[in-house]
């Protein structure tokens, strides 16, 4: 468990924050641009000091104001997945895994873990030979080779195109449940929360409006001005211009039209998950009363 | 005469030089790249003027700094029994002083440029500031520190005014290259002071040749 309550200024925008990262869980910090949740990682990173408050893993106090302590980043056991990678170019990806390894055989332990992200016989490649894709799994891989005690992933899939996004999404699920390690992943993408998030924390300028899981968040209270219904593709009718899309939600049906080309870029199919958005405004509500 | 002597001193000279403002020169840009005191602009100012500065003024008040009335001097003279001024040592420490921003701005420059967030991933994995930078900040920095160190080498073995005001014209002691052309046409000996001429000229256009090769965009961000 991580506690994490600090406050931090930057000139007009304050940060004022106060949750819990649960044990071996993904907690995502969901929020629009510019609500504080790329400060927050880098606070607890240690990237940052906070202007007061506390961070505290378990025991450990890595921040705390009132007793004036404050660890470095390297002091802080964080595994940190920026969002554009940031290999470093003139190491191979072996080198890149194995910077943070201290022990002996780092190179052995970080062909190892590359095997994990499918990156075997890539070894000897530098970053700038890579795609997009396998350089995030290159950053993934090395900020868990030394087995930090949480890893923070800072929107690592948003420099990425749509079809390579969702690749990783399933690979990132994976390899955080075989790590059993306690993530706190930031993202403003709906269906990152729903793919991977086992609680969320949503920020709007600066503060949590809400905390809980995401059904909680996205099922319960309205949080924002934006509607969305997770669910199923189970029909898709398609002229050269327009398709009808018809989504299964809980035994409900909801039926919408796009552009075909917009399914052609998506490669939308029968039975993907998807997410229907509509702003609220453009929603009628109605009362439904029962038939006496 | 000895006509390679001057030749040699001012290769010794150089080559000297050049390693003292490698070894003290890397940390001391280091420092100014990523240090915060707000005076750094002083310090910065301070190591430029060399550039802006008539050799003669910093020669005379190098002379009045090492001479055998001022405080190094005399300290240097009780340990060394020798005088600092008019010495090959004494040359030494107006060659680094005169050649600190020729190494020291390519060095910081180049430190600066390297990505800060190579640097936050790496401490974030748990390595040192030491280590990060080398081996993250000095192999990304590697054509600014060659750079540097080859426009000062270059710079030096054509420095004239201070080292004659600190330095005299002592054969095979202070008499460099650039000082031996000038004695040749003292004396009217234009032909020797031609190939003197000359061999410097050739030299220089292979140097600065060599570093546009090197690395011309970083020169050209550079100036």
């Amino acid at each position: 468990m991580i506690k994490v309550r600090v406050k931090k200024t930057w000139g007009k925008f304050g940060l004022d924050v106060n949750f819990e990262v649960p044990h071996e869980k993904v907690t995502i910090l969901f929020g629009p641009s510019g609500s504080g949740k790329s400060s927050i990682l880098r606070l607890v990173s240690g990237l940052e000091m906070a202007d007061g408050g506390m961070i505290q893993k378990g025991e450990d106090v890595w921040y705390d104001e009132l007793r004036a302590i404050n660890l470095l980043p390297q002091q802080r056991s964080v595994g940190f997945v920026f969002q554009d990678f940031a290999l470093f170019p003139h190491l191979t990806v072996e080198k890149n895994v194995a910077y943070g390894i201290k022990e002996k055989k780092r190179l052995k332990e970080a062909k190892d873990l590359l095997s994990l992200v499918g990156l075997s016989g890539y070894e000897r490649y530098y970053p700038g030979q890579l795609s997009g894709g396998q350089k995030q799994r290159v950053a993934l891989i090395r900020a868990l080779a030394r087995r930090p005690d949480i890893l923070l992933l800072d929107e690592p899939l948003s420099a990425l195109d749509w079809e390579t996004r969702r690749q990783l999404q399933e690979d990132l699920k994976r390899i955080i449940k075989q790590f059993c390690i306690t993530t706190l992943y930031v993202t403003h993408d709906v269906t990152e929360v729903y793919k991977l998030a086992d609680y969320v924390v949503a920020l709007e300028s600066g503060r949590v409006v809400k905390q809980g899981t995401p059904e909680e968040i996205f099922m319960g209270r309205r949080l924002s001005t934006r509607i969305q219904v997770v669910g199923k593709v189970v029909d898709i009718e398609s002229d050269p211009i327009m398709a009808a899309v018809t989504v299964l939600h809980e035994s409900q049906y909801f039926k919408t039209l796009i552009d075909t080309e917009e399914i052609l870029r998506m490669n939308l199919s029968i039975g993907d998950d998807v997410v229907i958005g509509a702003k609220s405004s453009d929603v009628i509500l109605c009362k439904v009363f029962a038939e006496a | 005469m000895n006509f390679t002597a001057p030749f040699l001193l001012t290769l010794k000279l150089s080559t000297i030089t050049t390693s003292l403002l490698f070894i003290i020169g890397i940390p001391f840009a280091y420092w100014l790249a990523f240090s915060k005191i707000r005076l750094k602009f002083v310090v910065e100012s301070v190591v430029a003027l060399p550039l802006v500065l008539p050799p003669t003024v910093l020669g005379f008040y190098l002379l009045m700094a090492i001479g055998g009335n001022s405080f190094v001097g005399r300290w240097y003279e009780g340990v060394f029994h020798k005088t600092l001024a008019f010495s090959f040592q004494g040359l030494v420490v107006g060659s680094f002083i005169y050649n600190l921003p020729f190494a020291i701005r390519p060095f910081q420059l180049a430190f600066i440029g390297v990505d800060k967030k190579l640097l936050e991933a790496s401490w974030s994995l748990g390595r040192s500031k030491l280590y990060t930078f080398l081996f993250v900040i000095f192999p990304l920095s590697r054509q600014g520190v060659i750079t540097g160190c080859i426009l000062s080498f270059a710079h030096c073995v054509g420095e004239f005014g201070v080292v004659l005001m600190i330095g005299g014209n002592i054969p095979g002691i202070t008499k460099v290259a650039s000082v031996a052309i000038y004695d040749e046409v003292q004396v009217l000996n234009y032909g020797t002071a031609n190939i003197y001429a000359a061999i410097l000229l050739a030299f220089s256009f292979v140097i600065l040749t060599v570093v546009y090769f090197v690395n011309r965009r970083f020169l050209l961000r550079m100036f």
